[in-house]
């Protein structure tokens, strides 16, 4: 019985295909730069924020068709690269101190598109532009956010919505006028945010109130947010 | 008369070889050493035997060049063939070679074969320990791969803390003042020449004391060694109650021998070679070198030790080991040889095997060293972030994006250098929060430079969130208390939809 099992171990080892010991092809831990899989890379470097497949993570789902449709490979390259400031995302670029190789944020850039995105998404919609193209108008921005966005967030930060607060100093403080903008329009999915046709009842955001909206918002911010202590009212 | 029987007494005439063989297969031996306990020296002995042969066909394929090592692995791994089987087979003898050497040491120890007059053969089995775990550790470094090199530095830095020398130490092992190619040339050298060259002369003379000598016999409780009588009633043992070491107790040796080759060959065949991991580059931080299974222990050793105990015990330790090692057949030469009497023997090798087990085990999962790209590859699960408010998402981006993750585990996954925080909230208030996360202690870094009052606040509002929705949140309730100015309870905030905690 043992002379058995060694010649068939024997045999198998000789012929040497299905050992589950053999290495795979390639060096078992390749030079981090070497790494090129999307599923790696995306693994290791993005889905602690932003999720085990682009979505349900704490920062921007990156697996939603309407968010890959407006912006585009040079924006996205120059995010994953530099970061995106007044935000906490932080740069992944070599040059800016993090880990990946311009050819990996290509990688990247192209793998999401690979596996999220949907082409027909926007046939026979215009979508407002990723960036906005003129400054926004704060006042302007207040009515909007009282019509689109007061009855899920609230009115003050002291009252928030079901949703929670949006107007929140820490929260303001954490974001920029472009997170706001991108998450009206793209919306997330994942979460039950809408997207820019279905906050406002009944019709569309325009581009120019999504940007009003935007600025609006941001200047909410006040000067010193975060405060851990808020003073009682009785102190003040 | 045929041939082959002329040829062999040609030989036989000249070399006179046939007595003595003939005397040490068919010397008696106690007839109670035929047991399945006696089987790990000669177990070693193939295990060597494995090394040597496996060593060899690799090194035809080696080259000790720190530019060429790690590519002629990859080049073993995928392109001769069979060459990933050899080095898998000499990776796996070598662990199994330590074990058994271990295991057969202990043996020998709980049976009292150190005591009279067996003394030698142990103290010779002691450098033999010696010589198998130096066979390892500069076997691994001739892998010359990332944990190779780690390995080395740590080795080096150990040596340097020798006083007076230890700078020459350093030099004379890495043959230079850092690792360089004329490290790898020196290793190699230990690994092919010297220290096999030791071993194989050593081992030759402990099997010739073990014939000599004899097997040592069961230890029986109350038979008692003493230096006047032990040959005597040796012999009477070995003639009146024994039988010829071969075919009557080498059957066991053979079969056993036997099975350990084939485990060697399973393991090889599952679990492959070993390594080499990433390229031996100083410029590549982002990994998690770990020396190979019979030093993992050590690894944890050094890494629970406070700084301030590291050289002490790198220095002093290990030769006091040693000294025990040797000193012990003459302290405990003659006198009780079975365990039943021997109580700290046998309590001595449990707790060494209890430490060793859960050391090795402890260091398999590191809990003491941050998972460097926790932060950026372990998605907070889904549960935790289910109708949070905006602010306690960005909290948790703080949390990722300062790294708390390294050291603390959320949903089982990150760090583990820190308590898990799934259920924090229900062990520290808010204030507690914001203190720890300002403050730090306890091996835990101050936060207090680094993040901003916003990121303070929203990291703290999504760490007070990380309760069972069956058991509140801690709070304080005088806080409350004062911020009211001593009247009762009621927040300034009203809470929206999964903002309230469960007062
Ligand atoms: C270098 C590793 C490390 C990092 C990074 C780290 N911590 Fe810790 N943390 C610890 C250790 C160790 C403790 C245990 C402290 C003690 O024993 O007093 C701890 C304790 C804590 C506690 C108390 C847990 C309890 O159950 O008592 C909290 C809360 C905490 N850390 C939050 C954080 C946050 C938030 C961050 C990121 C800003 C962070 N930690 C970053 C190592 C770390």
């Amino acid at each position: 019985m043992r002379r058995f099992g060694l010649v068939l171990l024997a045999t198998t080892a000789l012929s040497g295909c299905h050992m589950p010991g053999q290495p795979q092809p390639g060096p078992e831990v390749p030079r981090p730069e070497a790494v090129m899989s999307f599923a790696q890379l995306y693994g290791e470097n993005c889905s602690g924020c932003h999720g085990a497949d682009g979505r349900n993570g704490s920062a921007m789902e990156l697996a939603n068709p309407l968010y890959l449709a407006i912006i585009d490979d040079a924006d996205l390259r120059n995010i994953i690269t530099n970061g995106e400031k007044g935000t906490l995302m932080p740069g992944f670029g070599n040059a800016v101190g993090g880990n990946l190789t311009d050819e990996q944020v290509n990688a990247l850039v192209s793998g999401m598109r690979a596996k999220w995105a949907k082409p027909n998404v926007l046939s026979g919609v215009t979508a407002p532009a990723w960036k906005a193209s003129q400054p926004g108008d704060a006042t302007r921005g207040a009515a909007v956010y009282a019509q689109a966005c007061a009855r899920c967030h609230g009115n003050t930060p002291q009252k928030p919505g079901p949703a929670g607060s949006i107007l929140d100093g820490s929260f303001l403080a954490l974001v920029n006028d472009q997170t706001i903008r991108t998450i009206v329009i793209a919306g997330r999915d994942d979460i039950g945010q809408p997207d820019w046709r279905n906050v406002m009842p009944g019709r569309a955001l325009t581009d120019a109130e999504i940007t009003d909206l935007s600025a609006w918002l941001i200047a909410q911010t006040p000067p010193h947010p975060g405060h851990p202590y808020p003073l009682a009212p009785h102190t003040r | 008369m045929s041939w082959y029987r002329r040829t062999y007494d040609w030989l036989e005439r000249r070399l006179q070889l046939e007595g003595p063989i003939k005397d040490a297969v068919l010397h008696p031996v106690p007839k109670s050493t035929a047991s399945w306990w006696y089987v790990f020296g000669s177990a070693s002995a193939v295990l060597l035997v494995l090394q040597v042969v496996t060593g060899i066909l690799l090194a035809l394929v080696y080259s000790p060049s720190a530019s060429h090592a790690w590519n002629i692995l990859q080049v073993l791994n995928h392109q001769v063939p069979l060459g990933w089987f050899l080095r898998a087979m000499h990776g796996w003898g070598s662990n199994f070679m330590v074990a058994v050497v271990v295991i057969h040491m202990a043996q020998v120890f709980l049976f009292g074969a150190y005591k009279f007059p067996r003394e030698l053969t142990w103290i010779i089995g002691v450098f033999l320990l010696l010589l198998t775990l130096g066979m390892a550790f500069t076997g691994q470094v001739l892998r010359f791969d990332q944990d190779a090199y780690w390995g080395l530095a740590i080795g080096a830095s150990i040596l340097g803390r020798v006083p007076w020398i230890g700078g020459q130490l350093v030099q004379l092992m890495l043959g230079g003042p850092i690792i360089n190619g004329a490290t790898l040339t020196r290793f190699f050298a230990l690994h092919v020449f010297i220290l096999p060259g030791t071993l194989l002369v050593l081992t030759g003379l402990h099997v010739w004391m073990v014939v000599k000598l004899g097997i040592n016999e069961w230890p029986m409780p109350g038979r008692l060694v003493r230096r006047e009588t032990y040959i005597q009633e040796y012999n009477e043992l070995a003639h009146k109650d024994g039988l010829p070491f071969f075919p009557g107790a080498a059957w066991k040796d053979a079969y056993f021998a036997a099975a350990i080759l084939l485990a060697v060959a399973i393991c090889a065949a599952i679990f492959g070679p070993y390594g080499p991991t990433g390229t031996p580059d100083p410029t590549i931080i982002n990994t998690v070198p770990r020396p190979d299974p019979p030093f993992l222990w050590i690894y944890t050793v050094l890494s629970y030790l406070p700084p301030e105990m590291e050289t002490p015990f790198l220095l002093i330790v290990p030769p006091i080991v040693i000294a025990v090692l040797l000193g012990l057949p003459f302290v405990a030469g003659v006198g009780e040889k079975s365990w039943w009497r021997r109580p700290v023997a046998v309590f001595t090798v449990m707790f060494l095997a209890v430490c060793w087990a859960s050391f090795t085990h402890l260091a398999t999962s590191t809990p003491w060293s941050p998972k460097m790209n926790a932060w950026s590859g372990s998605p907070i699960p889904t549960a935790f972030l289910e109708h949070r408010t905006p602010l306690e998402r960005q909290g948790a981006n703080v949390f990722q994006e300062k790294q708390c993750r390294n050291c603390h585990s959320i949903g089982g996954s990150g760090g583990e250098r820190g308590p898990a925080l799934d259920d924090v909230a229900t062990r520290l208030t808010e204030d507690q929060l914001i203190r720890q996360v300002l403050l730090g202690g306890g091996n835990m870094p101050a936060y207090g430079s680094t993040l901003s009052p916003p990121e303070t606040t929203a990291l703290v509002r999504f760490l007070n969130t990380l309760h069972p929705n069956y058991q509140p949140a801690a709070s304080d309730a005088s806080r409350a208390v004062a911020e009211q100015g001593g009247g009762p309870p009621a927040s300034t905030v009203e809470p929206g939809n999964g903002q309230h905690k469960t007062q």
